[in-house]
């Protein structure tokens, strides 16, 4: 019985080492000389690390400006995402609507999150080359807005309906506006589920590749995911240097996910896995 | 002439009260106005412009009808980015199926520790939350012929003589596109069954176990209806994303080699912006569309009868 389980317990760490070494290859490369990039058998740990490859894609290729365009695009469309699906949560949960209405439009933005990209990015590309805001940051922004609404939507229904009315009925009894009891009772207990819808979301939008691949064209509104993208397609790669942005778009998410990682599960599921209704 | 000046009074003071009750019945739609025009304007509205686009040439703006939406049954390339969507579509998702859900009754049946389970549930969060572009570096680091470290280790092994050209040959090369999908998305279905196996009542399992029930099943009977409508949900989502695959694709293949691995985005975005035919593109989005919507009705019927949504 002993033994079988310290059999179980090295497969499975065999497995989480197989599974996760990948992620190790990126990371070691992206700290590798050239020389040691070329170096046969290669080597598993890189000799001297550098963190020359970094340098070079932030400062020599202007990533820098990819990686300002990403957070600007990302906070912006966060911040938007977050308000726009106040305004659709907080009458749904907390102000009296029709329950087929409620039923109806939570059903329908739900399904938006199924409809693939590309079905609307074509169209899209026509209008805002039209309007003449091809390549612009906010072309981004609206369409990542509007496309977080769905996650945003539904993380904030369900965290709203957790959150018990008396304490802002008793406000109300005792005089205040719907308006004060909103910011000065409910938004202070709604911190928490805002700050990890924010997080979430970003992380989402952080990873967008197809929106921005087709509406941007230059370094003044491509997105980081851009960046990495040219750099795996171009005719000759510089592994280590692929590597380091690789590094930098994979860190960004996975880090603010581990923060939120009570949510994650809840968040890519609209909240079925963790509550049945 | 008094009385006819309060009843005045009263009926003014009456509208004004309906007025205000029918304000207040009102408010809610209003607050949820512009984000629900916002998203009328910025995903139905394209929509629409669809239909126009795809009833005219592109070149030359004229109307021709049904031609984009006919024109598909005898396009090879439309024909060959189906079956191969297909193909990923059926690989991926009953590949990380099946991993997924073994793995979550593996760490289910035999790690008891609280601390290693929530361990291994956070390492299995990283592949899922890596962005494509960054999954698809990864990949081409792995799969490189000269400087892949898979080649080496086939090499040190001594299962190949030569180094394979995984990128490069069809079937390689949707092995290498569908190992992204599978390495990202099995921990999904793992963390969803996973939570699944938490809700099984223990009570049930205890008295299954002292009635000598075998380990295939309690699955079979006891764990798998708990987990049906979890994993139609994973169903659900699984294949509506990989029906949209893109990303990780055109960084790892783009496409290649020939069109092997051209799914239907990859093809729409070749025919949008390689051709330059965004009225044969909006077109074939409308095929897409309807595929998308038929797998998302069909599914989700499913989920319903099962009651979970």
């Amino acid at each position: 019985m002993r033994a079988g389980r310290v059999l179980t317990y090295l497969l499975l760490a065999l497995f989480v080492v197989v599974y996760l070494f990948p992620f190790y290859w990126m990371v070691a490369t992206a700290l590798k000389t050239l020389a040691d990039l070329y170096r046969f058998p290669p080597t598993l740990v890189p000799s001297p690390p550098t963190v020359e490859p970094f340098i070079s894609v932030l400062f020599k290729r202007g990533y820098l400006r990819l990686l300002l365009n990403s957070v600007v695009v990302c906070l912006a469309a966060v911040a938007a995402g977050i308000v726009l699906s106040l305004l659709i949560t907080y009458p749904l949960t907390r102000l009296s609507v029709s329950a087929r209405f409620r039923r109806g439009l939570l059903g329908w933005i739900l399904s938006l999150r199924f409809l693939p990209p590309i079905v609307v990015v074509i169209p899209f590309f026509d209008i805002i080359r039209r309007l003449g805001l091809y390549d612009t940051r906010s072309a981004l922004i609206l369409l990542y807005t509007v496309f977080s609404l769905p996650f945003s939507v539904w993380m904030l229904k369900g965290f709203l309906s957790e959150i018990p009315m008396e304490l802002e009925e008793a406000a109300m009894v005792d005089g205040a506006t719907r308006l004060v009891a909103f910011f000065r009772i409910l938004l202070p207990q709604l911190a928490p589920a805002l700050l990890a819808t924010g997080v979430i979301t970003f992380a989402l939008m952080w990873s967008e590749f197809m929106f921005a691949f087709i509406l941007t064209g230059t370094p003044r509104a491509q997105t980081f995911s851009i960046g990495v993208a040219s750099l795996v397609t171009q005719f000759e790669i510089i592994w280590n240097e692929m590597a380091a942005v690789g590094v930098i778009s994979a860190l960004i998410p996975i880090t603010l996910l581990l923060a939120g990682r009570r949510y994650v599960v809840q968040a890519l599921t609209f909240g079925v896995v963790r509550e049945k209704s | 002439m008094r009385t006819t000046a309060v009843l005045d009074a009263d009926e003014r003071a009456v509208r004004r009260a309906t007025h205000a009750a029918r304000l207040r019945r009102a408010t809610p739609y209003l607050l949820m106005l512009a984000p629900i025009v916002l998203l009328l304007a910025l995903v139905v509205y394209p929509m629409v412009y669809n239909v126009n686009l795809s009833l005219r040439s592109y070149r030359t703006g004229e109307f021709v009808g049904l031609h984009n939406f006919l024109r598909v049954f005898d396009d090879a390339l439309f024909i060959e980015s189906i079956k191969a969507t297909a193909v990923y579509i059926v690989l991926a998702v009953s590949i990380e199926v099946l991993l997924g859900l073994g793995l979550a009754l593996f760490i289910h049946r035999t790690v008891t520790s609280g601390l290693l389970r929530s361990l291994f549930y956070v390492l299995m969060i990283l592949p899922m939350v890596t962005p494509p572009v960054a999954a698809g570096v990864i990949a081409r680091l792995m799969y490189t012929p000269n400087y892949g470290i898979i080649n080496y280790l086939l090499h040190a092994v001594g299962a190949i003589q030569r180094d394979i050209e995984w990128l490069s040959t069809g079937p390689t090369a949707m092995f290498s596109v569908l190992s992204v999908d599978i390495w990202q998305w099995t921990p999904f279905v793992f963390l969803v069954a996973f939570a699944g196996l938490q809700a099984v009542p223990q009570d049930i399992l205890e008295a299954a176990k002292s009635d000598g029930a075998s380990s295939w099943n309690l699955f079979r009977y006891i764990e798998f209806p708990y987990l049906r409508s979890l994993l139609l949900l994973v169903l659900v989502f699984r294949v509506t994303d990989t029906l949209r695959v893109f990303d990780h694709v055109l960084v790892l293949t783009g496409g290649g080699p020939g069109s092997t691995t051209e799914f239907l985005s990859v093809y729409l975005y070749r025919v949008a912006f390689k051709f330059f035919n965004l009225s044969y593109a909006a077109a074939i989005s409308f095929y897409v569309l309807i595929i998308a919507s038929v797998v998302f009705t069909l599914l989700q019927r499913l989920l319903v009868t099962e009651a979970v949504m």
